[in-house]
């Protein structure tokens, strides 16, 4: 019975070795089991109530606007007592929402719906990734696409299909600080490119080497002031991004590379130090250091009032004034889609339709001013709720004809969309650093968003 | 009896073994062992088939196809590769990984052992000034990060304002394309309390006899250190470097945080490789080019290890292998 270099197993009495046997061997395949179940995932869900259908949603906010989602779900739910929600964050830090959801479809379990704000839209579309919704677009909602404003629609059509819809609308425009205004001696906002570029230069002011105050700088937001120079689909018959030789594309690259004679470097640590992340007040212009800014309703509805009151009443908005006739504004939202394989498509767009408004024009109008949105409906602005808001803020009508304008443009979705747009602001970046010529930036956008 | 004695002689055989076969209740046994061996084994073996092997595999094998994440990848052969040569970005990205690289594995273990060694020093207080150069590297890389882009913002930043205290033009650090990879070089000396513990770990084992001998031949510090202490700690060292190397290689977090929603940027100074082969994956989703990049990662990582372990019998000592 002693412990040789075999091991005791061997040298037990054979009933007490085949215990040991049995006990080893049971011992070892719980542990194998175990892992599995971990490595699996394998567990007991609690049984949904046959009557109900649950459907899960994954969105990627968090402080104020998690707590409107969570009304606006309290509201569906009260509406529709067949249906509830879960609602699950999801950070889309670093594309990593992306990740999860791409593993949720390739193991067959994935959320009834997914907030995007359309980037990859089209690259999901084009490899079957999300289904489109237009088997839902009968009966009652057979005149939903319609409904929404024109740019809300083709933001989520691929291939004559509708694959998302938005929750809320984003337009852009010119704010302006009407104190900063003053001190430089205008009058009023600017009317032309022109006129914005001469305002802005007397606004700059470095002391001591350091950027103490800003007039208008584009930044790297080549995309989003496309439809300003009438730049935003510059493609080929083909079906290939050109936007080297389109003249539209030309002349606001060459635009944004005026700005190269501003401090880069400066600029964007100016930036940085004024966000949320630093303890800043989320952007220059709430902090009351930059003359002009390009931003949407959010900025004024929400930035300001939490970030630094002491604005308030101290901007105005006016069309950002481009080479197209004002208003324009580029088709981009807070889009839903339904991944393949969601277990619960109807009722998933039943809460989409809902949540973008559509019969629901009353709620919606109530919640969206509270996140500084612009609805994906016109109907939903005539609601009561959204007119006093509008009545109550002034400033904020300028946000709504763009909409409708025939000049706005939401960005034709395509499988390359999202290196398009990577491609923008890295040549937007570099035109801005003298690092590449406005033609060269443009050959770069066609490249990455043709290969 | 027989049994036992048939299967010790069997073990300690040697080559003898293919010779004499077990009787078939002994082989029996051994089979049953092996299983519950194998049982007890199988959680690490099922992580390593899981997440190594299989993944390993798949990449291969999804390097040659054009795979959007999801359903069926069409085999392209070697498109991918092909297409990574021409790809400008893909070499912006092996130029930067390179030269952080280059510069920070050099500096990075230069400091870390000078600190050791001065570390190491019998001084007054030796034990706190041992922590307070561990601490930051226990600090979560998150959390590091934004502080170095707080710390070193040229506009509101407390080392520019220091700088300019001495009359010095701070760099614009992080915003600047000149000065990009420099910061992250300096924002990876933060983390040097990791190798900094080893190395004091390796030192500590030196025996000190050798420096008394050395003293006796009238070894000044300088070839103490260059003939005692550095051969002595060579294997310490190829363990350090090795590690920093890995971590070079594969530099992400640090770049992506700072980075926020200007990946790569300003302009594309930071593109670093892993970042560029996670952006084309998840944000692309062109997995059959990742898997390209990240199968080319492997086989240019494997070779430096090959060259470095082949390499190291000629600059590590082993003191075990001389006696």
């Amino acid at each position: 019975m002693e412990q040789g270099e075999m091991g005791w197993a061997t040298r037990l009495p054979n009933p007490l070795r085949s215990l040991r046997r049995r006990r080893g061997t049971r011992l070892a395949s719980a542990i194998a089991a175990a892992t599995l179940v971990g490595v699996t995932g394998l567990s007991t869900a609690p049984p949904a109530s046959a009557s109900t259908v649950n459907i899960t949603w994954w969105t990627m906010w968090s402080g104020q606007t998690l707590q409107l989602l969570h009304q606006m779900i309290g509201q569906f739910e009260k509406t529709h007592p067949g249906i509830t929600v879960t609602e699950e964050n999801i950070p889309s830090v670093a594309t990593t929402s992306t990740a999860k959801l791409l593993s949720t479809i390739a193991a067959g379990d994935p959320p009834d719906i997914f907030t995007e704000w359309w980037p990859e839209i089209g690259s999901f579309a084009a490899n079957g990734d999300i289904v489109p919704m237009n088997q839902f677009l009968t009966g009652k909602y057979s005149g939903f696409e319609k409904w929404m404003w024109p740019i809300a629609a083709q933001g989520g059509t691929y291939n004559h299909k509708l694959y998302a819809v938005p929750m809320s609308m984003n337009s852009w425009a010119l704010y302006y600080n009407k104190a900063m205004l003053k001190a430089a001696g205008i009058k009023s906002p600017p009317k032309t490119l022109a006129q914005l570029d001469a305002d802005s230069a007397k606004e700059w002011i470095i002391k001591h080497g350091k950027l103490v105050q800003m007039g208008f700088y584009p930044g790297n937001y080549f995309l989003f002031f496309a439809p300003e120079f009438g730049a935003t689909n510059c493609i080929t018959s083909a079906g290939k991004y050109d936007y080297a030789t389109c003249k539209a594309a030309q002349t606001e690259m060459n635009w944004l590379a005026s700005f190269n004679k501003y401090p880069y470097g400066q600029i964007q640590a100016l930036i940085t130090a004024e966000g949320s992340v630093a303890g800043g007040q989320t952007d220059p212009f709430v902090a009351g250091k930059e003359g002009f800014v390009f931003s949407g309703p959010w900025e004024g509805a929400q930035n300001v009032p939490v970030a630094n009151p002491k604005m308030e009443g101290n901007f105005g908005v006016v069309p950002f004034p481009g080479t197209v006739p004002v208003p324009s504004t580029i088709g981009q939202g807070n889009y839903n889609i339904i991944p393949k394989g969601a277990a619960h498509p109807k009722q998933a767009f039943e809460f989409i339709s809902w949540l973008a408004g559509y019969g629901n024009q009353n709620f919606t109008a109530s919640i969206d001013p509270k996140g500084g949105w612009v609805p994906a409906g016109p109907s939903v602005t005539k609601a009561p709720a959204y007119q006093a808001w509008l009545k109550a803020n002034p400033w904020l009508h300028g946000f709504l004809p763009e909409m409708s304008s025939p000049y706005s443009a939401a960005p034709e979705l395509t499988p390359t969309q999202s290196q398009l747009f990577n491609a923008m602001d890295t040549a937007a970046d570099n035109v801005l650093q003298k690092i590449m010529t406005p033609e060269q930036a443009l050959k770069y956008i066609d490249q990455q968003g043709n290969s | 009896m027989t049994t036992e004695t048939t299967t010790i002689e069997t073990m300690f055989a040697g080559g003898r073994m293919a010779q004499r076969v077990p009787p078939r209740s002994s082989r029996a046994a051994d089979r049953r062992r092996a299983r519950v061996g194998l049982l007890f084994i199988s959680p690490w073996l099922i992580g390593f088939f899981a997440f190594f092997v299989y993944p390993f595999l798949a990449t291969l094998y999804y390097s040659f196809t054009n795979f959007g994440g999801v359903g069926a990848a069409k085999w392209v052969g070697l498109a991918n590769y092909e297409a990574l040569f021409r790809d400008p970005l893909f070499k912006t990205s092996v130029f930067n990984t390179f030269y952080y690289t280059a510069i920070e594995l050099p500096v990075a273990t230069a400091s870390a052992l000078g600190l050791a060694l001065l570390l190491n020093m019998n001084v007054k207080g030796r034990a706190i000034y041992r922590t307070i150069f561990y601490i930051p590297s226990i600090v979560p890389l998150v959390a590091s990060s934004l502080i170095f882009v707080w710390m070193f913002n040229p506009v509101s930043g407390i080392v520019n304002d220091l700088l300019s205290g001495l009359h010095i033009p701070g760099p614009e650090w992080f915003f600047s394309i000149t000065w990009s990879k420099p910061s992250f070089i300096l924002l990876g000396l933060w983390g040097l309390g990791q190798p900094m513990v080893i190395y004091l770990a390796g030192l500590q084992g030196v025996p000190k006899d050798m420096y008394e001998v050395a003293n006796l031949d009238g070894a000044g510090p300088w070839q103490r250190l260059r003939y005692v202490t550095l051969p002595m700690i060579s294997p310490v060292i190829l363990f350090n470097v090795i590690l920093q190397l890995v971590a070079c290689i594969s530099y992400f977090t640090q770049a992506q945080v700072i980075e926020g929603t200007d990946i790569g940027g300003p302009g594309t100074s930071t593109w670093f490789y892993v970042q560029y082969l996670y952006e084309q994956a998840f944000q692309f989703l062109k997995f059959g080019y990742s898997s390209a990049m990240a199968f080319l990662l492997f086989v240019v990582s494997a070779a430096i290890m090959v060259v470095l372990f082949k390499s190291s019998s000629r600059w590590i000592y082993y003191a075990s292998e001389q006696q």
